[in-house]
């Protein structure tokens, strides 16, 4: 029997669920051996009864509604799966912690009718998550290889090393010791380091490696002349609640 | 060993004439550094220091596919190109050979002498610059593991020595363009010229003695204060050329229905090295994995095969972040000055 799947959105840009798509020459493949129960974004499918045996879930939780679903989700699924730095990280809408400031500051004064917003969290704060995807947006092999590990019933094998392994391979100059403020070293891997490999420096984009030495590079910097807000800025950006910049 | 002699401005022509053999591999620019790239040898760069990525690249690969299974079958991929690599540096060469006696003695690694075997390593002489310490592993001059060299003397001619029957060969492509004749003068100029590379060295790392002060420091605190610099990104593994370890992952291409088994490098800088079943790391800390990679560079390798695991090519010192290379960590442990920010505040 083929395994029932379903792709959910919660609170982002649909960047994930847009790279899953790009998948074009793959995809059908991907179709042919799952049973699609719900994908917004692709298909008019809508079933939302059925027993999943894998959730890919994109977005944070930012919203009564996202939440009700998240937990939804969970329920009915085997695996659940957090694609993309918003599900596993909550996203840049968490780097700052102003957020009823914030949300004033762009909405003004309304009544929320539809739903009521919340502050932003990832996944991983209501649920248990099984298998991450990270990135923003996600890397289309990393999906693939995770979708396959996941068929046959076994866990993803990412890469969970920092950038500047990928980037080496890539034999690309470290623009770290070129002075800039790369942050290879304390985000995971699985990018192929292409923004360094066109010559742009790391901003994190694939959340924090495991064990991230923040206050190294930071002091790496600090010498480097970088001033201690512009640092902060940068590291927080893509840091999540995990990252603890000074 | 034969010793003859090719006129400098016939290199690019000889090396062209070579593709008859094998693709031809040499260090051209990349930015500031060096990389070994398929180029016509015109780009070559003759003054190139070391490349981002040792040879070992071509040998082991960071990521290949060693078979996939498809239909109840499973067969093996090999690399079966032959490739001409020019320009190695004895480092380099001493690299090789390390890795030829972990790839092909005791445990005998089909993916790497398939590639070896089909593989031509023509030296090139150099001249060191401020972070080759090649003099202090004693691997700044090579006598064995090259097919030829090319010593880069003052001079109209390369003195090339020949070092295997396939070199020969390689000679034998265009034989018109070697010379028998080596001269009286030819060998004084030689001699002159070694004595005036092994004066531009600027290392003042001596590793007499190293395995001991290594193993007597097991459990100094220093340690400690290397491991919190240390970003554990694993680029000293990467770029350095006896670096070896390896991890081996299987893939669902459920979209070629096939599965593949490939295998990509990996550090002992990073935690997931150590990781074993059960969730038991056995090097959770970094400072623990800092002994790691400098005992098996200073010491471990030594008792095992008589030398360092380390070539003195300078790449961990071009390539980490926060200065934790070979030199420093070595100088630090026998407590001399090391410039480095880990080491501020020391004095």
């Amino acid at each position: 029997m083929k395994p029932k799947v379903g792709f959910y959105e919660l609170t982002g840009c649909a960047g994930d669920m847009l790279n899953m798509l790009n998948c074009e020459d793959q995809l059908l493949s991907l179709f042919d051996v799952v049973e699609v129960k719900s994908f917004a974004m692709a298909s008019s499918a809508h079933d939302e009864d059925t027993e999943l045996d894998i959730a890919f879930v994109e977005g944070s939780v930012s919203t009564e509604e996202n939440l009700h679903l998240l937990k939804r989700v969970r329920e009915k699924s085997k695996i659940l799966v957090a694609v993309g730095h918003c599900a596993i990280f909550g996203g840049v809408q968490i780097s700052e912690n102003n957020w009823e400031e914030r949300l004033k500051k762009v909405y003004g004064d309304v009544n929320f009718i539809h739903t009521r917003p919340i502050p932003h969290e990832p996944l991983g704060m209501f649920v248990r998550v099984d298998a991450v995807i990270p990135g923003c947006p996600i890397n289309k092999h990393q999906f693939l290889s995770a979708a396959g590990k996941l068929l046959l019933g076994t866990m993803p094998e990412l890469y969970s090393f920092a950038v500047c392994a990928e980037c080496k391979w890539k034999e690309n100059e470290c623009l770290l010791m070129k002075g800039k403020i790369c942050l290879g070293p304390i985000t995971r891997g699985g990018c192929g380091a292409i923004c360094p490999t066109h010559n742009i420096p790391c901003i994190g984009c694939f959340g924090p490696v495991e064990e991230e030495n923040v206050s190294s590079e930071y002091k790496l910097l600090l010498e480097k002349g970088y001033s201690p807000e512009e640092l902060r800025n940068r590291m927080k950006i893509f840091g999540g609640k995990v990252r603890e910049v000074k | 060993m034969r010793v003859i002699k090719l006129d400098k401005t016939k290199l690019v022509e000889y090396l062209r004439s070579l593709e008859e053999w094998g693709e031809v591999w040499g260090p051209v620019r990349k930015g500031e550094k060096f990389v070994f790239a398929k180029k016509d040898p015109s780009e070559f760069d003759l003054t190139a220091r070391r490349t981002i990525l040792p040879p070992k690249k071509f040998f082991v690969p960071p990521r290949f596919t060693m078979f996939s299974y498809r239909d109840g079958r499973w067969e093996e991929e090999f690399d079966e190109s032959r490739r001409i690599i020019f320009g190695l540096h004895p480092c380099d060469i001493f690299g090789i050979l390390i890795l030829d006696r972990l790839f092909m003695e005791h445990y005998p690694d089909p993916y790497y002498i398939k590639r070896r075997k089909n593989t031509a390593i023509l030296g090139f002489s150099c001249l060191p610059d401020e972070k080759c310490f090649c003099i202090a592993t004693n691997t700044h001059s090579v006598e064995e593991g090259f097919d030829l060299f090319f010593s880069d003397v003052e001079g109209e001619f390369y003195l090339v020595w020949v070092g295997s029957s396939l070199g020969d060969d390689l000679t034998r492509i265009r034989e018109d363009l070697f010379d028998e004749d080596v001269t009286e003068e030819d060998i004084e100029r030689y001699i002159e010229w070694r004595r005036k590379r092994d004066k531009m060295f600027k290392t003042d790392l001596d590793l007499t003695g190293m395995p001991e002060i290594v193993e007597i420091s097991y459990k100094r605190p220093i340690w400690e204060k290397i491991g919190e610099a240390c970003l554990s990104c694993g680029s000293c593994s990467m770029v350095c050329p006896t670096c070896n370890c390896y991890n081996v992952v299987d893939e669902n291409v459920f979209y070629e229905e096939r599965i593949k088994r490939d295998r990509h490098w990996d550090s002992c800088m990073f935690k997931e090295y150590s990781l074993v079943a059960g969730g038991h790391n056995f090097r959770e800390k970094r400072s623990d994995r800092l002994k790691l990679f400098y005992t098996h560079k200073l010491t471990g390798f030594m008792s095992q095969f008589g030398k360092p695991a380390c070539v003195g090519c300078g790449r961990c010192v071009d390539a980490c972040p926060v200065g934790i290379n070979v030199p420093n960590v070595a100088k630090a442990l026998k407590g001399e000055k090391v410039d480095a920010i880990w080491a501020r505040g020391e004095e």
